[in-house]
């Protein structure tokens, strides 16, 4: 026969434990959720190879509603489609710091981007790039103008950017700015000092 | 009789063809009068303007706070401004009039169709507070030589001009004492319009405006568009 003291102490032992464990599933998840984003989930490190370089990068700082030139270094290959993908990824690594500059979706980032000629790239970003971008014509502006003045800055030559979202053409980034047009650098950079 | 009769005709003909030759040169270059003479003295041609509240249906826009959706908002918009435009004398076609679906390429159908003097796109976002105007954003280097716009520089004829009335509507609405920023963006369908075109974004702040408080805000922005465009009717000018 159990003692009765020894089963409450037993049941009572019991309750804490489900409670404590509860406590602790909550505690993780709350962890998990202010966490910076998985290593998968934000703008991969830029690659090993090549030569340390400063990147210049145009960031947007929403609450001011402007763009200001930061430096940054980071290894940059010799080819051009690669130095591309470092200078944008740089770019985007602002926007996903906590707290950040320009909030951008979840999980954007760029896939891939292609230079079709000596002038012309086309840059592929994730969908997450466009369904999770914010929408407004000054916050799709702005992250335009930021990723093609850093690509004109880090990249010689290059005078028209197209962008795709996951490979396909869209009509808009998020409801607003035209992305089936090639954009000209020159044009952009006029743009650009309308947020100086 | 007969030589002074053939005379007085070649009288008659020299007189009419003058008359007709200074009617031609009146047409080649008018006569300066000033534009009030000119508002007394004849009945004001038609200005139409298309007013395209952003999007509706399925494509909400932009999330503002306390549940506000910017479909909404811009549709409420154009509702008032049509009423401050028509109180003004000018012609208002809407794109749409309730929360349906329109594409971005029918908006631009619909505007290019109608031949407009102006079309003004109804937008509201984030951030900051006050009003943004824009003219479209076009490159140069797009624009076509051959006989045919390309549909994605059908704004190119009209670029300056829109350009002029980003700049008197700003400089109107600025009147009102509100806070009013005049840029150039690459917004859709604003390059796909044959007219004059320009864009309104109300930045609502990040609290977004009170319930209460909305409907004056939209009636107050709504008068200060409208005094701008009619401002753009007397400089830029009416349909010929």
């Amino acid at each position: 026969m159990i003692p009765r003291y020894f089963q409450i102490m037993a049941g009572v032992l019991l309750m804490l434990i489900l409670i404590l464990g509860t406590y602790m599933t909550y505690l993780r998840h709350r962890e998990q959720a202010l966490k910076p984003q998985a290593a998968s989930e934000v703008p991969a490190a830029p690659p090993v190879t090549g030569r340390q370089e400063r990147i210049r990068m145009l960031v947007a700082y929403d609450d001011d509603q402007a763009l200001r030139w930061r430096d940054t270094v980071a290894f940059m290959p010799a080819d051009r489609g690669l130095r591309a993908r470092v200078a944008l990824r740089s770019v985007l690594a602002q926007y996903s710091q906590t707290p950040s500059p320009h909030p951008l979706g979840h999980g954007a980032d760029i896939k891939d981007v292609y230079l079709i000629s000596d002038d012309t790239l086309v840059v592929d970003t994730t969908a997450e790039f466009a369904d999770g971008h914010p929408s407004g014509i000054l916050l799709e502006e702005l992250t335009l103008t930021s990723l093609i003045e850093t690509l004109a800055a880090n990249v010689p030559g290059v005078n028209k950017v197209k962008f795709l979202v996951n490979g396909q053409e869209r009509e808009t980034l998020a409801g607003h700015a035209d992305l089936m047009s090639f954009y000209q650098s020159s044009a952009i950079h006029e743009l650009a000092k309308e947020f100086e | 009789m007969r030589p002074r009769v053939s005379t007085l005709s070649l009288l008659l003909a020299a007189i009419l063809w003058l008359a007709g030759a200074r009617g031609s040169v009146g047409a080649a270059w008018p006569r300066q009068e000033p534009a009030e003479a000119l508002t007394e003295a004849r009945p004001q041609p038609e200005f139409l303007v298309i007013v395209d509240a952003s999007h509706g249906g399925d494509d909400q826009g932009a999330t503002l706070s306390g549940n506000l959706r910017e479909k909404d908002l811009t549709l409420a918009l154009a509702r008032s401004l049509k009423v401050e435009l028509e109180e003004r004398g000018v012609s208002v076609h809407m794109v749409r009039e309730s929360d349906v679906n329109v594409s971005l390429e029918r908006r631009a159908e619909v505007a290019n169709e109608a031949r407009p003097n102006l079309y003004v796109a109804l937008h509201v976002g984030q951030p900051g507070q006050g009003a943004r105007v824009y003219a479209p954003a076009l490159s140069p280097s797009t624009a076509g030589k051959e006989p045919f716009l390309p549909w994605e520089s059908a704004q190119m004829a009209s670029i300056e001009q829109s350009k002029s009335a980003a700049r008197i509507v700003t400089a109107e609405m600025r009147k009102t004492g509100m806070s009013v920023r005049q840029m150039t963006t690459p917004l859709r369908p604003l390059n796909n319009v044959t007219a004059p075109a320009i864009a309104v974004e109300w930045a609502t702040g990040s609290q977004g405006p009170k319930p209460q408080q909305t409907q004056k805000l939209e009636d107050a922005l709504a008068s200060s568009i409208a005094a701008g465009i009619v401002q753009v009717r007397h400089q830029i000018g009416a349909r010929q």
